[in-house]
């Protein structure tokens, strides 16, 4: 899901967003490794690639030492063929059971949000 | 040579980021910085040329921006796993040096703990030393409000307050101010991870 600015927001509004877009970070950072392992670079481009969000790069670790020390992820560094050793992140067990409870809850928080949004369609065309 | 030049720019910015993660272990530093110079060499491809390490650094923030990021991260991470007084003290000295706030914050909850000890010890010492310990209003024409409170093997020539009430209220008093002191670490610590968190654009 992409979400994208349809017009210049004034301040309160760009609030609200800045909150929303932090509280959904978490949940981006946990769903890119549900498919497996990846180290920061590539969750970064990950991000961007599949959700249309730019992370800052100089948050994604401290973001991703507390996910570590929740116990959401693991991590291990390997040895790469770029010649240098990578640390790559993993869903842990409790990670792939809270991303799939949070998933669940955002997709219930959103349709909901979506049918009381649906006049605005009509009124703003 | 370039790429030795960008080599160099790199563990200089490393040194300087180094330079500000007093608030973390050694271990953790090392970590950190690990991190970092692994993420500059995806970023640049192993290609090291000082313009490529300058993009990939300018992206990162500064030293102690990212610096700031990290401590806080991790200190605030640490204070959910164990929130006893002395964790909680621990992490607002790993914070002072961050921040203004952080700083504060640190002097807040050191005064406080310290107060609360000083009731806590006084009432705790009354019964057996009645003479040592206590809290005294100081004689002193310059100062209207000059207490002393503790346990001295010299009490101070000044009028007793409080005589034997010091007992019931300085355990409140010492028990409550611990708590409320408690409780501002903790608001403060996870205030500050707040602040460091960046939204996704």
């Amino acid at each position: 899901m992409v979400i994208k600015q349809v017009a210049p927001a004034d301040d309160e509004t760009g609030k609200w967003e800045t909150q929303l877009r932090k509280g959904g970070l978490g949940l981006a950072v946990l769903a890119t490794l549900w498919p497996g392992r990846l180290y920061g670079l590539e969750m970064l481009r990950r991000l961007d690639a599949d959700a249309g969000l730019s992370v800052p790069e100089g948050t994604i670790y401290p973001l991703l030492s507390r996910l570590k020390a929740e116990g959401l992820v693991t991590s291990e560094w390997v040895e790469s063929s770029a010649g240098h050793p990578r640390k790559y992140y993993a869903l842990s067990e409790l990670g792939r059971r809270r991303v799939r409870d949070m998933a669940a809850g955002w997709r219930a928080f959103a349709t909901g949000l979506e049918r009381l949004l649906a006049p605005l369609d009509g009124d703003q065309q | 040579m370039s790429r030795e030049q960008g080599q160099a720019h790199l563990d200089t910015y490393l040194a300087q980021v180094h330079r500000y993660l007093g608030g973390l272990s050694e271990a953790e530093a090392r970590e950190t910085l690990a991190e970092l110079r692994s993420h500059v060499l995806d970023r640049t491809e192993g290609q090291l040329s000082p313009a490529a390490v300058e993009a990939a650094i300018a992206a990162l923030g500064s030293p102690r921006e990212v610096a700031r990021l990290n401590v806080t991260e991790r200190v605030a991470s640490a204070l959910e796993t164990n929130r006893s007084a002395l964790s909680v003290l621990r992490a607002t000295g790993r914070l002072a040096r961050l921040s203004l706030y952080g700083f504060f914050s640190f002097l807040v909850s050191l005064t406080g703990y310290l107060l609360a000890a000083g009731f806590l010890v006084t009432a705790v010492v009354k019964p057996f030393a009645p003479t040592r310990a206590g809290l005294w209003r100081l004689a002193d024409p310059k100062d209207d409000f000059s207490f002393s409170l503790g346990v001295s093997n010299h009490p101070p020539p000044a009028q007793e307050l409080l005589g034997w009430w010091i007992i019931p209220i300085g355990l409140v008093a010492g028990a409550v101010l611990a708590y409320l002191t408690w409780r501002f670490g903790v608001f403060s610590v996870r205030r500050m991870a707040r602040g460091v968190r960046r939204p996704a654009t």
